[in-house]
């Protein structure tokens, strides 16, 4: 309980920081609505050229481009200490400083930044998911608003997995971080688009590696009514799933990764 | 059983080597950080903890903190081990590092402060009256609502202490804190660790280059060199045992007086003055200044020991630091 | 000249260090090829266009391998800026402007070359229909190096005028972002500007981010005929006249501003 009220305050301070710029602010959240709105324009024109793919048509393409920009920019917005900031406060020694507080580490780097630019990002994808939503006459349910409460969820936790993974990186110096931008940003490129229009090593890669198509695309084509590969209904709110486990089980290396910082030094 | 307990603490450090051309794997070579340090440090005790850059200070004071995990040796603070139990541990620690800020940039320093209570869980009460306590020592009141940016160096290191006290912290590092401090700044801040070491008993370890700070706060110094330990006692003994070389600084009546001096004593003159440079341990003082009032009548005399700063870098010289 | 020569020699041996980043840059970029280029191909399968697929997953891979080129930025000149210490690039007897556009073009080409030339190695390996097609004809290939060229100047004018308006406000983050996001959107970096509407087309064809890579694209894949060149060719170096006027005029008024601050 403290550490969700510690974290809600720091959030508050760190928005009143940067409300102590707003011109750069506004300026800032604009290019963030120039880039989403772009992304955006594409799938756009490429259901304009293309009208369907598989058999997934307007709606349903506009509704899983929304889910996955919802929940990647909403895990960038409140995580950006893990998903943005990590590689500075190595190098420049503030990780040293969070341990010298009696919090856990990772509490407090989430606690150590907030990127609320990003809110012009989740409205586009927002907007995308009614549009999807309409076009593809979707009936809500209680049913499938907790399933798409639990994608959001889960799927934030497997981005923050995937950070977890750049920040391992970091740790051990490694100087090929962009390796795991293939996993993250790559993923979210990949499955802005319904899995099962891609290849099979492609499939596996975001299924059993990054499993942004068991986070998201289960529940995303149960809420459809159109369940990918034919999958049963409560595969939708179990799949989801793996993105705690996977969260989970970085979790646990980025702990060994801080055992080897403190043995090490920075 | 001693507040602070190290005994054969031991560090080294795995340096990557640049990967030279033909060669396929990077060379690594080891650099001893720290080599054997025992010391033991009381409560409410003042310590100065010195030693030429790349001694093994900041190693140290990581490892007593709880960052780093040593390579071997025993480390108990407050009858902890402060890599094991790093939670409870760094609950009762203050940590200064004068070149790095842990209060928020943007800010009033008091909501920064108001973090703080909720990261270190201090109870509303408790915090109130620290709080007050502390901004009365430190001068504080009017900066509180102020942001960080807005503060002066001077201003800054004394909201950063605050911060880092307000959980009480039986034991606080500091880290070069009066780095870049004007004089007005740096003589507040003595007297305000002084203030809390009288007051609240906490236990100081300074790091420091500034020789000045160590003379005026600590009783006991320990210098460390080349990851060892060289010398831990009082400060005094350090410089008297340094304290090769005085100068007499003297005027005379006569300006053309030329004083008998011992073997041993080197004269220069500098207009109407007299500068008469000598070793203590060789001439002992009450002869020398015997012997310059049998010369003649002395309007003005002086006694300078050597500047603190050069003796210092005599004892790291004599010792190869 | 000598000077010139020597900032853009220095800012590439800088760029030359970074090897370890630079392979998995490669990966990074050559998943993200992949990924896109198994889009269109399941697109394509659903609905064929006009416009062959061979050329779209050409188009895919030149613009993953010259990526580095369009990233703007070369962070440490922003510091520069920033803290003031440009102060020491005025005092130096050159063209600030010709200076700081050498350095971002050394950037700019070291940095894309050393990854360009492996990724489409890598991408000649690949079957046809997932790999680059070869250029559609020599002098295509000749038109779409000249192209590239091109390309590279009106890129790197480009970025010094952003350059420019971040001495003004000191903060590059805004206008720079902007500038660069509308990049990745009109230069066909996020969706070919092959496959944008026809309607549209004609118009942003003429836009500057489309002479950056859209245009050599073109004339190597053969959506251009060689026929085409002299004026796709004469749009690209107009905008470069364009823009560096544009630069050079910004740059002296801001300089002025930069030394009156007192850097």
């Amino acid at each position: 309980m403290n550490t969700i009220r510690l974290y809600l305050r720091s959030m508050r301070m760190l928005m009143k920081c940067q409300l102590e710029y707003p011109v750069f602010f506004i300026l800032q959240t604009l290019a963030q609505l120039v880039m989403e709105g772009g992304e955006m324009m594409a799938v756009i024109l490429i259901i304009d050229r293309f009208d369907q793919v598989n058999q997934w048509e307007a709606g349903d393409l506009f509704f899983f481009f929304g889910i996955m920009s919802v929940t990647f920019y909403l895990t960038e917005c409140f995580g950006r200490g893990l998903t943005g900031n990590f590689p500075s406060l190595v190098r420049t020694g503030m990780l040293d400083t969070l341990l010298l507080r009696p919090r856990g580490v990772m509490t407090q780097v989430l606690c150590s930044a907030v990127d609320p630019r990003r809110i012009t990002c989740i409205a586009v994808g927002t907007a995308s998911l009614i549009i999807g939503c309409s076009l593809a006459r979707v009936q809500w349910t209680l049913l499938k608003a907790a399933a798409m409460a639990e994608a959001v969820a889960f799927g934030s936790m497997l981005i923050l997995g995937l950070f977890a993974v750049e920040a391992v990186f970091c740790i051990y110096s490694v100087k090929s971080v962009e390796l795991v931008n293939a996993l993250s940003y790559g993923g979210r490129s990949a499955c802005e688009y319904p899995i099962d229009i891609y290849p099979r090593p492609l499939r596996i890669l975001f299924t059993a590696v990054a499993p942004f198509a068991l986070v998201l695309h289960a529940p995303a084509s149960y809420i459809l009514d159109k369940p990918i590969y034919g999958w049963p209904a409560w595969t939708a709110f179990v799949c989801p799933l793996a993105g705690a486990a996977f969260y989970g089980l970085i979790y646990c290396i980025f702990r060994k990764a801080m055992r080897y910082y403190r043995s090490t030094g920075s | 059983m001693s507040y602070i307990q190290v005994e054969h603490l031991r560090k080294t450090f795995t340096v990557r080597m640049k990967r030279e051309k033909g060669h396929v794997l990077r060379e690594k070579n080891t650099v001893t950080a720290l080599q054997d340090i025992s010391f033991q440090i009381g409560q409410g005790e003042l310590v100065g903890y010195i030693g030429p850059n790349g001694a093994g200070k900041s190693t140290t004071v990581k490892i007593l903190s709880g960052i780093l995990t040593p390579d071997g040796g025993k480390v108990l603070v407050d009858g902890r081990i402060p890599w094991e139990e790093r939670r409870e541990h760094v609950r009762r620690i203050g940590v200064v590092f004068g070149q790095r800020m842990q209060l928020w940039w943007d800010v009033p320093i008091l909501d920064s402060y108001a973090l703080l209570r909720e990261i270190y869980r201090i109870p509303e009460a408790d915090y109130r009256k620290r709080l007050g306590e502390l901004t009365e020592a430190l001068q504080l009141e009017e900066l509180l609502r102020v942001p960080l940016r807005q503060l002066s160096l001077g201003q800054r290191m004394r909201a950063e202490l605050c911060g880092s006290l307000l959980h009480r912290p039986g034991l606080l590092f500091l880290d070069e804190p009066t780095i870049g401090l004007d004089a007005v700044s740096k003589l507040a801040l003595r007297d305000f660790l002084k203030w809390e070491n009288r007051e609240n008993g906490t236990t100081v370890l300074l790091t420091t280059h500034d020789m000045e700070d160590v003379a005026a706060l600590c009783s006991r110094v320990m210098v460390l060199g080349h990851g060892q330990k060289l010398y831990d006692g009082e400060l005094t003994g350090l410089l008297r045992k340094y304290d090769t070389s005085r100068t007499v600084t003297v005027r005379f009546e006569n300006p053309d007086t030329v004083p008998d001096l011992p073997d041993g004593a080197v004269l220069s003159r500098e207009g109407d003055q007299l500068k008469i440079q000598y070793a203590p341990q060789e001439i002992p003082t009450p002869e020398l200044l015997a012997r310059l009032q049998k010369t003649g009548i002395i309007r003005e005399m002086t006694i300078q020991p050597q500047n603190i700063d050069y003796l210092i870098a005599s004892m790291y010289r004599e010792m190869d630091l | 000249m000598r000077s010139y020569l020597s900032a853009f020699r220095l800012r590439r041996r800088m760029e030359l260090q970074y090897r370890g980043a630079m392979v998995g840059g490669i990966i990074c970029q050559v998943v993200f090829g992949l990924i896109l280029i198994a889009l269109y191909r399941a697109l394509y399968a659903g609905k064929p266009q006009a416009m062959p697929l061979n050329h779209v997953v050409t188009y895919v891979w030149l613009q993953q391998a010259f990526f580095r080129m369009l990233l703007a930025s070369d962070p440490d000149l922003l510091d520069k800026i920033r803290s003031g210490s440009i102060a020491y690039d005025l005092c130096r007897p050159v063209s600030l402007y010709g200076f700081y556009y050498a350095r971002i073009m050394a950037q700019k080409i070291t940095g894309s070359l050393m990854r360009a030339v492996p990724m489409l190695v890598f991408a000649a390996l690949l079957p046809d229909g997932w790999g680059i097609a070869p250029p559609s004809s020599v002098p295509g290939l000749f038109l779409s190096l000249l192209a590239l060229l091109l390309g590279l100047l009106c890129v790197s004018a480009l970025e010094n005028i952003t350059m420019a308006f971040t001495m003004r406000t000191l903060d590059p983050r805004g206008i720079q972002g902007m500038l660069n996001l509308l990049m990745m959107t009109f230069s066909g970096n996020i969706l070919p500007l092959t496959l944008f509407p026809d309607s549209w087309q004609r118009v942003i064809a003429f836009l500057p981010y489309a002479q950056l890579l859209d245009a050599p694209i073109r004339l190597y894949t053969g959506d251009a005929a060689p026929s085409e060149a002299v004026r796709i060719l004469s749009v690209q170096a107009g905008w470069v006249l364009v823009l560096t006027a544009l630069g050079v005029w910004l740059w002296n008024r801001h300089q002025r501003r930069i030394v009156l601050q007192g850097g």
